[in-house]
């Protein structure tokens, strides 16, 4: 009886391990089935904005501000008691700070529709064509290869 | 030995592969690529991956600021101490510093948005580039790694973040900065002292115009281990996705109908 197993992955090299292992084990390349789904959330990034990086988004002004602030701090900071270190430090602190807030308030009051879900994402489905004996096998490999979900289906004659 | 041999075939290549690191052009914010260059001239160039220039922008920058005194100019204009700003600056040196500068940051500017225009063409062309390299002094291939520690490696040493990317170049280039400025500015022994509680004394054992290069090369080497970290771990998606595509979709293959087994 010809059975289907399907599973959901994140890119990892733990895909690429659990496909080697399938293989070796006798699954042939053609009864195997990949297909790396759209993240619909980059997609709209790049489009929303071209000359933005996505991931770098929630520091990008904050550290630029942390290195303003903290020269102004610690050329203030020689005249002061704490010193030009603390006050350079107590500087990039608060420009850090001020850039990242600026940042949560556009990304995510003014962008609310443009966030990630959070936790973990079926990023690839992979399908593999076995015998009902095999089934068993190919389902703990792939579990073992950090498979998020695995659901094994009994062809219908 | 790397896993595929350019020949030249494609227009225009997204990536490259190599022993001394990951070369991507990705989408980046102008913007923020000039703001690097204001904050150091070269920092800009360094996060396009345009390594001489940005050396040479770099060196420019500590060479002519600690000649004509930039540094201490600046510190005691934020003291509003104007007059003594005015005579400290060496006018011998300070006019050839205004152009340069300026330089460092339209040209910076101008390529973000020329290679962002690149980018879209080279994605959209998705030719094969090099993605793993092992040579005699180095192992490089396509990885995911975690951008927060690529910020607290940064924090303690900068250039220790680029070392964990595998950004060979910036790494060692910012390391010895780092050591330099460390030097000559005795910010390690201020820091000593600053443990003991002694803030006086820190205070008056540091060399002002060398400890104000610190602020804008942690910044740095935060920033670009950061989002090289996040771009790396993008372009490994996608070097992923066009592997599978390639390899794992026998069109001889069908999805058929069936039953969940328990």
């Amino acid at each position: 009886m010809m059975m289907q197993i399907f599973s959901t992955f994140e890119h990892s090299v733990f895909i690429e391990m659990a496909i080697s292992t399938l293989e070796k084990k006798g699954v042939k390349r053609e009864n195997i089935f990949v297909i790396p789904l759209d993240n619909q959330t980059e997609e709209r990034k790049v489009f929303d904005n071209l000359h933005r990086s996505d991931g770098t988004s929630f520091v990008d002004i904050g550290v630029a501000l942390a290195t303003a602030f903290s020269v102004i701090g610690a050329s203030i900071g020689f005249e002061l008691a704490w010193g030009p270190i603390y006050w350079g430090l107590i500087g990039a602190a608060i420009g850090f700070l001020i850039g990242f807030g600026i940042r949560i308030f556009t990304e995510i009051i003014l962008k609310k529709r443009r966030r990630l879900l959070k936790g973990f994402h079926s990023e690839i489905i992979v399908i593999v064509d076995c015998e009902e004996s095999e089934a068993e096998m190919i389902e703990n490999i792939l579990f073992s290869h950090y498979a998020l979900g695995v659901a094994k289906i009994k062809v219908q004659k | 030995m790397n896993n595929y041999s350019n020949d030249n075939t494609a227009r225009r290549y997204r990536a490259h592969v190599s022993i001394l690191g990951t070369t991507q052009i990705h989408l980046r914010n102008p913007y923020i690529i000039g703001w690097w260059s204001a904050a150091f001239p070269g920092f800009g160039h360094l996060l396009l991956s345009k390594y001489l220039r940005g050396f040479v922008l770099f060196i420019w920058e500590v060479v002519v600021n600690v000649n004509c005194n930039l540094n201490l100019a600046m510190i005691y204009s934020f003291q509003g101490e104007i007059d003594k700003a005015k005579e400290i600056l060496d006018t011998r040196w300070l006019l050839i510093y205004i152009p340069v500068y300026i330089f460092a940051i339209w040209d910076s500017y101008r390529t973000t948005v020329d290679l962002n225009k690149i980018f879209v063409l080279a994605e959209r062309e998705e030719h094969r580039f090099n993605s793993f390299s092992i040579g005699a002094m180095e192992i490089n291939y396509l990885d995911k790694r975690s951008p927060l520690m690529a910020i607290i490696w940064s924090l303690f040493v900068p250039g220790l973040g680029q070392l964990y990317i595998h950004r060979i170049t910036t790494a060692f280039f910012v390391i010895i900065w780092t050591v330099v400025f460390f030097y000559l500015s005795h910010g390690l022994e201020a820091i000593s002292l600053l443990f003991l509680g002694e803030i006086k004394q820190a205070t008056e054992v540091i060399n002002a115009e060398w400890l104000l290069f610190f602020p804008s090369i942690y910044g740095f080497a935060i920033f670009d281990s950061y989002i090289n970290t996040v771009e790396n771990n993008k372009l490994y998606d996608k070097e992923q996705r066009f592997y599978f595509k390639e390899n794992y979709q026998s069109s001889s293959f069908q999805v058929l109908k069936g039953l969940k087994m328990k």
